[in-house]
């Protein structure tokens, strides 16, 4: 389990210029910086379009950009998209948050007790072991064929980790600090509520990032199989029983978006203000 | 006579699995309101005492009482001010200082009142708002202080509270614990490997050796405060204590090594 200083995705972690010095850069850095992360990408379009271009591929197998643009556009102003995004997204806090809330506070409640833990822990390792989809059939028995059990599915996906995170961050602790707290009269649940989970939260905010991309992984596939339910997921199914592949390649772009979008706007923002709220920058 | 603060009776620890130094059996009274410090090189025992003191640690034989009452965990009339000052990071100075209230379940309107008396004792009521991460570690260690105090403790237990400080913060930080201490008359127990940062703050001063750790020597400090660092008389009992220490180490290189350490504060 990494300690909370860790970032390593994105790769955004050394490229954060403070608002003075890029406005000191010019434009034209700024549009040089653009290109440097982008180049790939664009490479990829240029490709993809001359492909199709040719017109050697199939176009039910591989549309042109534009047509999946120009879908992408039809399916967001006829609003069908928007509502099946809402449900996905509406789903995905829900069965996420259910499963933050459930990891910390089984991690938190029995990480205390060597016993408890020591019983528990390899319990939820081996059910992490498990592909949190492979659990979908039994959901659907217990649930319906129906948006619950892709939401207990979504909230069982990050529970795991969660728990596993929160247990991990437990033994992180102070020692002294712990101390300092017994030695302060912290008691019980006491304890845990005002020493124990703020000393946890850097290494949980890794966690939270963690459990939100399992909790993504474990929605989308459970969406394509329970197609009855409003969702992106149902979407890409539709699209594939039509064999509308402009349709299918739109809503991979959606999905996308939206993990590059929570990635960059929430999770990197929320991690740089604990950080700094925690004092893990700046002063040591 | 009167009840002491705290009484240690035969007190010991042998060597175990964690980093605690081994203590031969140790037994020593601390009155109502004496400043007592344990001084001595690293392994000599000062930090494992100071650990049963606080209940943190349990001796394996012997007992320690505080305020007439056996020592079974934290707390109970004594706070303790660690080395890293171990503040909470997420909470502002204030609510540092506020928490032992909070879990003694004080009243918020008290709260307030004593957290502002606290910050004010130890110059710290300009950065109430602020958080350690902000602090340098002088201020640091003066909110651990306060932390402490707050608990308004009849004893005061210090783990080496200024070891980790440049000299001149350590030197202010010394003198301002002499008028903080002045002005509250907590009982302390002070542990220092500094000798005149011990015979500066103390009315009585253990000095402890190591291999294993017991008390060899007990001075008793009769200069009237306030007192000066640079006191001849404090220099004198300095001069003893390291005579005192090297007569006590037989090992030649271990001589150098711990008279090395504690001569250089």
């Amino acid at each position: 389990m990494s300690t909370a200083t860790g970032d390593g995705t994105g790769g955004g972690t050394g490229e954060r210029p403070g608002a003075a010095s890029r406005a000191a850069r010019g434009a034209g850095a700024v549009a040089m910086d653009l290109l440097r992360k982008s180049w790939f990408v664009i490479l990829i379009l240029v490709v993809w379009w001359a492909v199709s271009a040719t017109g050697l591929v199939d176009p039910y197998k591989l549309p042109a950009p534009g047509d999946v643009l120009s879908t992408l556009g039809t399916l967001f102003t006829d609003r069908a998209l928007l509502d099946d995004l809402g449900a996905t997204l509406l789903r995905l806090v829900e069965g996420w948050a259910i499963g933050v809330v459930a990891g910390v506070l089984l991690g938190i409640l029995t990480g205390g007790s060597r016993f408890l833990e020591d019983g528990i822990r390899p319990v939820i390792a081996g059910l992490q072991a498990v592909p949190t989809i492979a659990f979908l059939p039994l959901a659907i028995l217990w649930f319906g064929f129906n948006g619950t059990a892709v939401l207990a599915i979504t909230a069982f996906g990050t529970f795991k980790p969660m728990a596993l995170a929160t247990y991990g961050a437990m033994h992180q602790i102070s020692p002294t600090l712990m101390m300092a707290g017994k030695a302060l009269g912290a008691r019980g649940l006491f304890m845990q509520r005002t020493l124990i989970f703020p000393a946890i939260v850097p290494a949980l905010v890794t966690g939270l990032k963690m459990g939100w991309s399992f909790a993504w992984r474990a929605l989308m596939a459970a969406e394509i199989v329970v197609t009855g339910a409003a969702g992106l997921g149902g979407v890409l199914e539709l699209g594939r029983e039509i064999g509308a592949i402009d349709v299918v390649m739109a809503v991979i772009l959606v999905i996308l978006v939206v993990g590059i979008v929570t990635e960059q706007l929430f999770f990197t923002r929320l991690e740089r203000w604990v950080n700094q709220r925690w004092g893990l920058v700046g002063a040591r | 006579m009167e009840q002491p603060a705290l009484r240690v009776i035969d007190a010991c620890k042998t060597y175990d699995r964690s980093d605690h130094a081994a203590l031969l059996p140790t037994s020593f009274e601390v009155a109502r309101g004496e400043f007592v410090s344990l001084v001595g090189p690293s392994g000599c025992g000062k930090s494992t005492l100071l650990g049963m003191i606080a209940g943190l640690l349990t001796p394996d034989e012997g007992s320690i009482e505080a305020l007439g009452k056996p020592v079974t965990g934290p707390g109970d009339g004594r706070a303790i001010v660690f080395q890293d000052a171990a503040l909470f990071p997420w909470l502002t100075v204030f609510h540092n200082v506020e928490y032992g209230l909070r879990a003694h379940k004080v009243p918020k309107a008290e709260r307030r009142e004593r957290v502002e008396n606290a910050l004010r004792l130890v110059h710290l009521d300009h950065v109430a708002d602020k958080h350690p991460y902000e602090l340098s570690g002088g201020m640091r260690q003066r909110a651990s202080i306060a932390r402490a105090l707050v608990m308004e403790p009849e004893i005061l237990l210090m783990d080496e509270p200024f070891s980790a400080l440049d000299a001149q913060t350590r030197t202010i930080l010394s003198d301002e614990l002499q008028r903080i201490w002045l002005e509250t008359r907590p009982a302390v127990v002070f542990v220092t490997h500094n000798l005149i940062e011990a015979a500066f703050l103390s009315d009585t001063v253990h000095l402890l050796s190591s291999g294993p750790g017991r008390i060899v020597k007990t001075y008793p400090i009769d200069i009237p405060r306030p007192r000066d660092e640079a006191d001849p008389a404090l220099l004198e009992i300095r001069h003893d204590m390291l005579e005192r220490l090297r007569a006590e180490v037989d090992d030649a290189a271990e001589r150098r090594a711990q008279v090395a350490e504690v001569s250089a504060l």
